[in-house]
């Protein structure tokens, strides 16, 4: 019974002493995602999502500047969900656009055979 | 009256906000009313469900701690960011879910482009054949028509075989003997019977084509007696003709005496050789080419 006290308390403070510390494992991630994202070409083809990760990303380093441990650790989680949409976004357009690029090719070809048995 | 103002909107204030303290249900968060939406619109696309299950999940997650929040009356930010969390998982669920259905329609795209391919080359084979084919009926068509021309020719040559009958630059020639005539004569001796029923027989069998009929000497005599002797010649073999059933007009003669002799005039055989009578066949125009 004293134990479980003990680990009560001792897991209350360390949850207390999570928002002591800045995110800054979070942030590193979160900037890596954002990267990631923007190398696959979401500039292009999700521009808003990207830019709302990076809006966010600056907003948790701000918060992290002003010691709000806590609320920059919720911001990077948003943040990360943006930026892991807007990857997720692109290469689903991306190959939406190759599925599109690949149709027109054979609607050519099949013109192509068409005329060549009508010479 | 300032005061009381004062002190009635004090009151005013005191009863909304314990109003607002005790309400039933708590205001409803448009963010998580947002979430809810959007997760129960990916939750009932089966495609997203099998294909986005994880990310789904998180979304669930995420939305569940945010209604649990609400409930409790919590934190409206802590509310308002897992709402937001649960918003964009379910998003990329369906982006996930689109992903995965347009690699699969790359796979089909790419396949039915091989096939196409395939049905090209066959067509473009095809044509290829039916172009072949018909130049090989070109060419059987041309070879049939050349063979059909020898095979004439053939014949004619055939045909005339009692006399001596060579092709030349000028068509078909025939050389008739002077054996046929009598010396110093232009009747025709009997034995030219043959050779001229053949030769008529020929021209009613190839109406198109005409003769030209030449006579020639040797070198004994004048150059006017030997022509008039030629030309005579040259006559009697087209009356013959005419008797054989052979329009005159298809007939045209020429005595050139002792010109055009094809040996020498120094020897008795050489003589022999020059007399003669020449018949030039026409081509199928009817023409004949002149010397």
């Amino acid at each position: 019974m004293r134990k479980l006290i003990l680990l009560t308390v001792v897991a209350v403070v360390m949850g207390a002493c999570a928002s002591t510390k800045p995110p800054s494992e979070k942030l590193t991630r979160v900037k890596s995602s954002i990267q990631q994202a923007e190398q696959v070409g979401a500039d292009d083809f999700a521009p808003l999502e990207i830019r709302e990760a990076r809006k966010k990303l600056d907003q948790a380093q701000e918060l992290v500047g002003k010691k709000k441990y806590e609320e920059a650790k919720l911001m990077a989680d948003r943040a990360m969900v943006d930026a892991d949409l807007a990857q997720i976004k692109t290469l689903s357009e991306k190959s939406q656009k190759a599925v599109n690029e690949l149709r027109e090719s054979i609607r050519v070809l099949k013109q192509e055979i068409q005329n060549n048995l009508n010479k | 009256m300032k005061l009381i103002t004062i002190h009635t909107l004090i009151g005013l204030l005191s009863v909304s906000f314990i109003l607002t303290g005790c309400g039933g249900p708590p205001q409803n968060n448009p963010l998580l009313s947002q979430a809810q939406t959007e997760f129960k619109s990916a939750e009932s696309d089966p495609v997203v469900v099998s294909k986005a299950p994880v990310a789904l999940k998180e979304a669930e997650e995420a939305l569940e701690q945010s209604e649990k929040i609400w409930k409790e009356k919590g934190k409206k930010e802590l509310i308002e960011h897992y709402a937001y969390i649960a918003q964009q998982k379910s998003k990329i669920a369906k982006e996930t879910a689109k992903l995965n259905a347009a690699q699969d329609e790359v796979g089909r795209a790419e396949g039915e482009r091989n096939q196409v391919l395939i049905e090209a080359r066959r067509a473009e084979a095809i044509a290829a054949e039916q172009r072949a084919q018909k130049a090989l009926g070109e060419v059987k068509t041309v070879r049939a028509e050349a063979e059909k021309a020898r095979q004439e020719a053939r014949e004619l040559a055939n045909r005339l075989s009692e006399m001596e009958a060579r092709q030349s630059e000028r068509g078909m020639v025939l050389t008739l003997s002077d054996v046929l005539f009598d010396f110093d004569s232009a009747t025709l001796k009997s034995g030219a019977n043959k050779a001229v029923s053949e030769l008529a027989s020929f021209m009613q069998e190839y109406p198109k084509r005409t003769i030209q009929i030449e006579g020639f000497t040797d070198s004994v005599g004048s150059a006017e007696y030997n022509q008039n002797l030629s030309q005579r010649r040259a006559e009697a073999l087209k009356n013959a003709l005419m008797n054989n059933g052979v329009s005159g007009q298809r007939i045209r003669t020429i005595g050139y005496g002792k010109e055009y002799p094809v040996a020498s005039n120094a020897t008795e055989a050489g003589k022999q050789q020059n007399r003669r009578v020449e018949i030039i066949i026409s081509n199928e125009d009817g023409v004949v080419k002149q010397r």
